[in-house]
Order: C-alpha cells, then sequence, then structure tokens
C-alpha cells in the first residue's frame, strides 16, 4: 500500500507514538534501521523522522538544512514498515519520509548531492543521474541482433547501462539464449533516484515518455534487472497516476515462469555456496523474496544458504534513497555489515537482482577487502547451459 | 562559558558525532510520548564508556550545567525531559552484555542495554533464562526500567523489579564511580546484602542521586510452556479475596485484572488474566483444573480465550504500545501505582468515573506483585497529539488519578513532576529532611536532573 501524492500524509503523520519498535528486526536480535544504527541519537530513528515532520506541519520546527539532512539520512529501506506494529499507518512510513522530501525540495533543502541527481537526469544530452550521454542503445540492438518490434522490452536501466555493463550484458545474452522476442528502447532513467530524494517535479513526464517509446515497439511486456526501475514501473508510475496496461517483470519473476513452465532448464553445474541479498526495492517493496530464492535453488551443484537477515528482515545495502550519492561512506559501511554477515553463513558468493546492490556491495567488497565475489543472479545463470524447450 | 565552549568540551569527550545542540535533535529530546508539554533542552550527548560519563559529570558539576540521564525515555511520565534544561545523557551507546551467570542467575548488562536486545540474547543464547521484562516496547533500557521498581510478567512471583537488582555501578555527581550491592566486595554481582542497602538510593529516584552505568539483574529459569487461564470478575468486591486464593497455591506466574472495551469478551467484566507455566501439558492441565475451582468458589468464571487471541495474549512482552493507537492519535499515558490489594476495587470504580467524566473509554490493568504484597494499578489515558484539548483532558484525568491513589493510599509511580508534588504533600517530613540531607550531600551543585523530587 502506498501513498499516492494527493494523499494527505499529514493528516497521519502524528499516529507515531516513538515507541521504536521499528529500530529493530523481528526477533530484536539487531538494530534494523541504518540509519538509527549509525547515528543512535533518537533523531535518526524512524519515530524521530516522523516527530520531525510532525513538528514542521504544525509549525513547532522550521526547516533548516541540518533538518534536511535527518529526512535524506535514510535508505528508504522500509524495514521500519515491516517492524512498525500500527496497522495502517506502518505501510506509510516511507511514502511519508519520501513526501516530506518533497516538502524539503519545495522549500530549497534538497541536500547538493542529491540535487545534483535531478540536474544530471534532466540534462538532455543525459537524462540518467550517472552524467553520462545518453545511450539511445542502437549500438546494443546491433551488437544482439535484436529487432525494431517485439513483444518484449528489456528496460536496462541507468545502473546496468552505465556502471554495471557486466550485468546488462549477461541480461542480454541470458534473454537471447532463451530465445525471448525482445528489444530494446531509447530509456531514459525511470525516475527512481529522483523520486526517492523527492524531486518529482518532472517525473510524469519521464514516465510517459518511456511508456511511449515502449508502446512504439509494440511491445506489451516490460523486464527490468533492477529492483529500481521494477519498483517504479510496477508502484510509482501508479502513484503518480500514470497508468499503463503494461506487464512488468523482474528477471527473477520471469526465470522463475519459464522454469516453472518447462520452458527452460538449467543443465550445467554451478558448484559454489550462495547466499542471497534481498534487495529492498523488490523484497519489502514488493514482496518478491521467494522468486529469486526458487530460481537459485533449482541450480544444479548451487549450495544455497540464508543469511540470519533475509526476507522480510533482510538488512539494507545501504545504496537506496539517495544515501550512495550523500553519504558515500557511510553507504558502504552499511553494506560492510551486510558482506561480514554474507561471510558467517560460509558462502563465497554474495549474490543479489539489482545492479544498484550490486555496486555498492561490491564497493563494500573492495574497500574493505572482505574477498567475497558479488555477483547478480543473472551473471551465475549467464554461466549456465540452458535447454531451451520451444 | 558560552553553548558552543560547553558543546566543544563535550564534543572532546564523546567524539563530534555523539554531542549535539542541533535544533532536532533538541526537539527531539525536549519531549517524550506521553502527555507532558515539551520542555528545552540545552545538549543531548550519548557517552560509551564510564570514563566518558565520569568526564561529563565533572565538567557538568564544574559548570553547574544540569544533567538528565535517560535510558529508554519511555516512562510516559516526562522523567526524561529536563526541568531546568541542561544536558540529556542518553546511555543507550552502553549497550554491552557483559556476563551471564547462569549458576547465580544475573545478567551483568551496561545501563543501555534495551529489554530487546536482552531478550534476545538470552533466546539464543539461554533459552532456559528469561529476565524481567516491562510490557513495553523493545527500546526501553532494562536499567531505566528496574530503577523505577518496575514490573513485569515475572513480579507476581518475584516482586517487583527494583526488587531483582543485585548491584549497581553508579557515577556519582562527583564523578568517582562508586559500587553497590556485592561487587562493592567480591566479584560476584549476585546479591545486594549483607551490607547496609545502598542500592535503594538510586531506585525511584529519576536519575537525582548519581548515573547508573552497570546494573546486575536477576535471571530466572523459564518454563517450556506457558498459558492462560481467564477469569470473568462480575462483582469487584470479590477481587481481593479471589486474588488471596489464588496467591495462596504457588500456581500464577503473572496475574492482573483488566478493564478495556475491546475485545468483545472484555467488556463489562473485570478479567483477571492468568498466566501459568509448565514444562508439560499435564502440568498445565492440572494447574487449570485447581484454578477453575478457585474461581468457581469466589465467583469468577473461567472463560476459554478464543484462539484468535492466543497470540495477542501470550506474546512476551506485551504489545501494550497499542493503547496509543485507540484514538489513532499516537498517545497515550497511564497513571501507574502502588497500591494496597484491598483497595483496589475502589481505585477501578474511581478510576472509571475520571475516564468517563473526562470523555475517555476506561482502560486499566492491575499487576498484582509477589502475591499480593503490592498491586500496581494502572489507570490509561488515550489521546491524540493532534489535538491539543484532547492532550489537556487526558493531562487533567492524570491528575485526577494521581489524587485519587493517593486518597485510596495508594503512591502514584514513575510520577511526573506534579504528581511528586502531589506526593511530596503527603510525605512524612522527616523523610524528605532524610532525603534531602543525603542528595544535598552527594550532589550539592543541584545538578542531577534537578526539579524532580523537590523536598
Ligand atoms: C506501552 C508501554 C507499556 C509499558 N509497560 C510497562 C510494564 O509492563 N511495566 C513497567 O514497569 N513499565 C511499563 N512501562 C513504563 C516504562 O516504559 C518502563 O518502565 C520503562 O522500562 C522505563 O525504562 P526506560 O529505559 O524507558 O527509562 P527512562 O524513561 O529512560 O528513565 C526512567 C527514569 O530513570 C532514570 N534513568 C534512566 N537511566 C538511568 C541511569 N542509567 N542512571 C540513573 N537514572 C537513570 C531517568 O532519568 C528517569 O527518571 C510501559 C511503557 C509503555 C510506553
Ligand atoms: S514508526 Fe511505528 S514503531 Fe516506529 S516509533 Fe513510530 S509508531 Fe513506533
Ligand atoms: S526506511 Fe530504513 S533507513 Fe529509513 S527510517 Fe525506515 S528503517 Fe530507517
Amino acid at each position: 500500500m502506498t501513498i499516492n501524492v494527493k494523499q494527505d500524509w499529514k493528516d497521519i503523520v502524528h499516529r507515531c507514538f516513538r515507541c521504536g519498535y521499528c529500530k529493530f528486526t523481528f526477533e530484536y536480535s539487531d538494530f534494523n534501521c541504518p540509519s538509527y544504527k549509525k547515528h543512535r541519537f533518537e533523531t535518526y530513528s524512524t519515530g524521530g523522522r516522523m516527530w520531525l515532520i510532525y513538528g514542521i506541519i504544525n509549525g513547532d520546527l522550521q526547516w533548516s538544512q541540518n533538518l534536511a539532512n535527518v529526512l535524506y539520512s535514510c535508505s528508504t529501506c522500509g524495514n521500519c514498515m515491516e517492524n512498525c506494529r500500527f496497522d495502517k499507518f506502518n505501510d506509510f512510513l516511507v511514502d511519508i519520509i519520501e513526501a516530506a522530501r518533497a516538502e524539503a525540495v519545495k522549500n530549497g533543502f534538497c541536500p547538493e548531492k542529491q540535487k545534483a541527481l535531478l540536474e544530471r537526469t534532466t540534462n538532455t544530452e543525459m537524462f540518467n543521474p550517472y552524467g553520462e550521454p545518453n545511450s539511445d542503445n542502437e549500438e546494443l540492438k546491433k551488437k544482439y541482433n535484436l529487432p525494431d518490434k517485439a513483444e518484449w522490452v528489456y528496460f536496462i536501466g541507468c545502473t546496468s547501462n552505465y556502471r554495471q555493463k557486466n550485468l546488462r550484458d549477461a541480461t542480454l545474452r541470458f534473454l537471447k539464449k532463451i530465445n525471448l522476442d525482445f528489444t530494446l528502447i531509447d530509456e531514459h532513467c525511470c525516475t527512481s533516484p529522483i523520486i526517492r530524494t523527492g524531486q518529482i517535479e518532472p517525473v510524469k513526464e519521464f514516465m510517459n515518455y518511456n511508456i511511449d517509446k515502449i508502446k512504439e515497439v509494440g511491445a506489451t511486456k516490460v523486464i527490468t534487472s533492477c529492483a529500481g526501475c521494477c519498483r517504479t514501473l510496477k508502484v510509482d508510475f501508479a502513484k503518480q497516476g500514470v497508468n499503463h496496461d503494461l506487464e512488468i517483470y523482474h528477471t527473477s519473476e520471469l526465470v522463475k515462469r519459464f522454469l516453472d513452465e518447462g520452458k527452460i532448464m538449467f543443465t550445467s553445474e554451478f558448484n559454489k555456496t550462495v547466499t542471497y541479498h534481498d534487495p529492498c526495492h523488490i523484497g519489502r517493496h514488493m514482496g518478491l523474496y521467494e522468486e529469486p530464492r526458487d530460481v537459485y535453488k533449482q541450480i544444479p551443484g548451487i549450495k544455497f544458504v540464508e543469511m540470519g537477515r533475509n526476507r522480510e528482515n533482510a538488512w539494507c545495502c545501504g545504496a537506496g534513497g539517495g544515501v550512495k550519492i550523500g553519504y558515500p561512506d557511510w553507504a558502504v559501511e552499511i553494506s560492510k555489515e551486510r558482506l561480514e554477515e554474507a561471510k558467517e553463513t560460509g558462502a563465497t558468493i554474495l549474490s543479489s537482482t539489482c545492479p544498484f546492490c550490486r555496486t555498492n556491495l561490491s564497493d563494500a567488497n573492495d574497500k574493505f577487502n572482505l574477498g567475497l565475489e558479488v555477483i547478480d543472479l543473472i551473471e551465475i545463470l549467464d554461466q549456465l547451459e540452458i535447454k531451451v524447450n520451444e | 562559558m558560552s553553548n558552543a565552549e560547553v558543546l566543544s568540551k563535550l564534543e572532546q569527550i564523546v567524539g563530534k558525532d555523539f554531542a549535539s545542540n542541533n535544533q532536532e535533535d533538541l526537539f527531539i529530546y525536549s519531549q517524550d510520548p506521553g502527555v507532558s508539554h515539551p520542555r528545552p533542552v540545552d545538549y543531548v550527548v550519548m557517552p560509551e564508556t564510564v570514563e566518558e560519563v565520569q568526564q561529563i559529570v565533572r565538567f557538568a558539576n564544574d559548570k553547574k550545567i544540569p544533567i538528565v540521564p535517560m535510558g529508554g525515555g519511555m516512562t510516559l511520565s516526562g522523567l526524561v525531559i529536563p526541568i531546568k534544561g541542561g544536558i540529556v545523557l542518553d546511555m543507550k551507546r552502553m549497550d554491552k552484555i557483559i556476563e551471564i551467570n547462569e549458576t547465580s542467575r544475573y545478567a551483568l548488562i551496561e545501563a543501555g542495554v534495551t529489554s530487546g536486545k536482552l531478550i534476545a540474547h538470552l533466546r539464543e543464547k539461554y533459552p532456559d533464562l528469561q529476565a524481567p521484562y516491562p510490557d513495553a516496547p523493545p527500546s526501553i533500557t532494562i536499567a531505566g526500567n528496574a530503577l523505577i521498581h518496575g514490573s513485569g510478567y515475572l513480579s507476581q512471583k518475584y516482586g517487583d523489579h527494583g526488587a531483582m537488582i543485585n548491584s549497581l555501578e553508579v557515577v556519582l555527581p562527583n564523578g568517582e564511580v562508586c559500587k553497590v550491592g556485592s561487587c562493592a566486595i567480591s566479584n560476584y554481582w549476585f546479591t545486594r546484602g549483607p551490607i547496609p542497602d545502598l542500592v535503594g538510593l538510586f531506585t525511584s529516584a529519576f536519575g537525582t542521586m548519581g548515573i547508573v552505568t552497570k546494573i546486575s539483574i536477576k535471571l530466572f529459569p523459564k518454563p517450556k510452556l506457558r498459558d492462560i487461564v481467564i477469569g470473568l470478575i462480575k462483582e469487584l468486591n470479590t477481587i481481593p479475596g479471589l486474588i488471596l486464593n489464588l496467591t495462596k497455591t504457588d500456581i500464577p506466574e503473572d496475574l492482573m485484572i483488566a478493564l478495556a472495551e475491546k475485545p468483545d469478551f472484555m467488556k463489562g467484566y473485570a478479567i483477571l488474566l492468568l498466566y501459568i507455566t509448565g514444562d508439560s501439558q499435564d502440568e498445565l492441565d492440572s494447574k487449570t483444573k485447581i484454578l477453575k475451582k478457585i474461581y468457581r468458589k469466589n465467583k469468577a468464571r473461567f472463560m476459554k480465550l478464543p484462539p484468535r487471541y492466543y497470540d495477542v495474549f501470550l506474546e512476551q512482552p506485551q504489545f501494550a504500545a497499542k493503547a496509543a493507537d485507540f484514538r489513532k492519535g499516537g498517545g497515550f499515558e497511564y497513571v501507574g501505582s502502588f497500591m494496597p490489594l484491598g483497595k483496589i476495587p475502589e481505585a477501578i470504580e474511581k478510576a472509571r468515573d475520571i475516564s468517563l467524566k473526562y470523555g475517555i473509554v476506561p482502560t486499566q490493568v492491575s499487576r498484582i506483585i509477589g502475591r499480593g504484597h503490592n498491586v500496581m494499578f494502572a489507570a490509561s489515558y488515550s489521546f491524540n497529539r493532534a489535538d491539543p484539548e484532547d492532550m489537556e483532558r487526558a493531562r487533567n484525568a492524570l491528575h485526577e488519578t494521581n489524587k485519587m491513589v493517593l486518597e485510596l493510599g495508594g503512591i502514584p509511580w514513575k510520577a511526573e513532576r506534579d504528581g511528586q508534588k502531589l506526593i511530596i504533600e503527603k510525605m512524612d517530613p522527616n523523610y524528605k529532611m532524610l532525603f534531602k540531607t543525603i542528595r544535598n550531600i552527594l550532589d550539592p551543585n543541584g545538578i542531577m536532573n534537578p526539579g524532580n523530587w523537590e523536598v
């Protein structure tokens, strides 16, 4: 459940009791709010944020850069939504934080680094938050011999297209291998980074553009390899009132469906111990917990192990909500904790299903020399032999 | 000394990240989830070690800056909102579990260990042991709770949580570290005596005597099974007799009388929530049989808990914070009190009248402590944080309840400043004199949570 922008979140903020259930994992084994765990002042707990936001609404507090910083020191991981005990309020915690960020933006208090995301994304040479020249993906279409019209569009997403090309290429190879009728479009950013940082002004225009492009190639189905794009296309488009009749699949959902339908079978082995990091955007935000797990478990030879905190209880990688760009050192500290948890399982591979998680987890792996292999599920599948049943 | 200089000194002690006078931090620490009006805070500081606490206290003493120690800040009665400004010392970075002694059954922990942390630790590593927890959220501290004479689901059997303190380590207002209880003599933090018992100086003192940095709390064996045996009481005056008969047996582990409108089966009755424990179903069944007989003899009716409420009533600790959502307004506060058992029927009636007078649905709970030696009687008032008039109604109801409690011979528990004033009005003058003398000796500059217990 989400609050759409018109719904008045201001009417429910005061329901926060500041009781702190939201700081913990289900079984209280640890703090699960990365922000509270780092800062430790009550201010940085979810309850603290709710009370600050309420303070702004009722005029007890004035906007300041520091205050905005507290609101932006949240990876929008959604752990608080799982652990807050107040029904029909807990669903809205992250929405409220994002809505308050939009107010910060309106009042001129968006932090500089997060602002840069918007500047780059709206730059007509770029249309992506990384500041790279926009790729119309024509080269890739040629390289992979993709048609102009197809049933499916692979929406690559900016992180895969500009930072995690391995993951993008593995996805392209995989989709070719399974003979999916798909193509690429000249996509613009899905708008996840600017929505999460409250910079919502141009969002609808981007959304409509992407939908038009997908429709132009005759596609009715979209596949994303990015958890952030997936959530945005599936959840945020509707929230923003941009409705579409496209079917949106995360790669893990597509693979699971093809395995279930017997369309594909893995025929070679992957003899390694793997643990799975649930990306917040498809996990807590969308409830996709079992689909990726089902795929890993069907890989011959794999030893699949769980970390202590998994599924709804998973520790965030620390990249989301503008934290990676706003607080890069802290972002990798959050990932470091995840990698250490992964090591405790005896796994040699920490795998996820999101290029943004992959980036941050890899950065921490390198920075702290933790010696794990960090790869996406699709990169594992890319190494397998696959039998395709037409 | 300017504010900036004070802050800089505090930052030198605890590090830049853990001392603040940012408006956001001061705003948050100037209020608690209860109904108290906000009061100004000057600095918020989070120490990590005893040495840091000592340095902060020495500095504050030197500069005469008030200090308010805070655990979870969840008493609801504004006890961690400074009355005279100064430093709020949030203790929750001091969160080490130092020792679990299985033989002498105690946990030696730092003062900032939350109940959530201890619950998880024991559940994982010592599943046969349990600590005294309140039905408060997991973010409260074990020390904060024991230091205010809290109570919980072991209290009927073993007493209030203040009684479960074996030993303390305290930073006194002059910055010296003092050990009280057996740890003053032995490496074992296993008991309070047999020396003059100074632990009492620090309990329900609300931080006016020193800052507790370590606490040893008793642990208890944890039976494998737990169940609830509900009794419906129609006539309130039967309650004391029923409780005495029940506590004659060794059966009830936790024993509460609740009055609430929800769930529906609780409407119109005083409900006896009696928890039993055991290591086999047979044991539970035979205990239930005995209890049913006692219920019958004392005009109470046994009721089987509808299965859909099992999780709600058997959760440990219970989700009592749900009262904050009764009016969808994010708030409730209660007058808790220590009340003689014989006065419970009257207290229930009177608190119900007060609730109705202020248009608040009556919600009360009485928890038996130590086989009826004492009862923690609580009358709870939910309010809507977004409605100032509703909050004022709750404040008035609380104040009236404090007065009612004292009139009946009870004593408001963890009382807010106004409640403390009512208690002090009734206090024996020589008790006041003794308390004042000790306090002046320990804290001549009056830096420790000043404004509380102003005798
Ligand atoms: C929903 C709900 C349910 C509750 N249920 C119960 C219950 O079942 N039983 C019960 O007993 N209570 C209950 N409470 C009341 C209260 O929350 C608890 O007693 C709680 O444990 C208090 O601990 P704290 O850490 O929040 O203390 P705080 O509020 O932080 O502190 C309490 C007092 O102790 C002082 N103090 C704190 N730490 C130190 C220290 N280190 N040194 C010196 N002084 C210190 C503070 O200055 C303050 O005066 C409940 C509260 C709520 C909100
Ligand atoms: S967000 Fe929910 S759990 Fe967290 S403090 Fe507020 S009411 Fe409590
Ligand atoms: S979304 Fe995550 S980081 Fe943000 S307040 Fe909730 S738990 Fe904390």
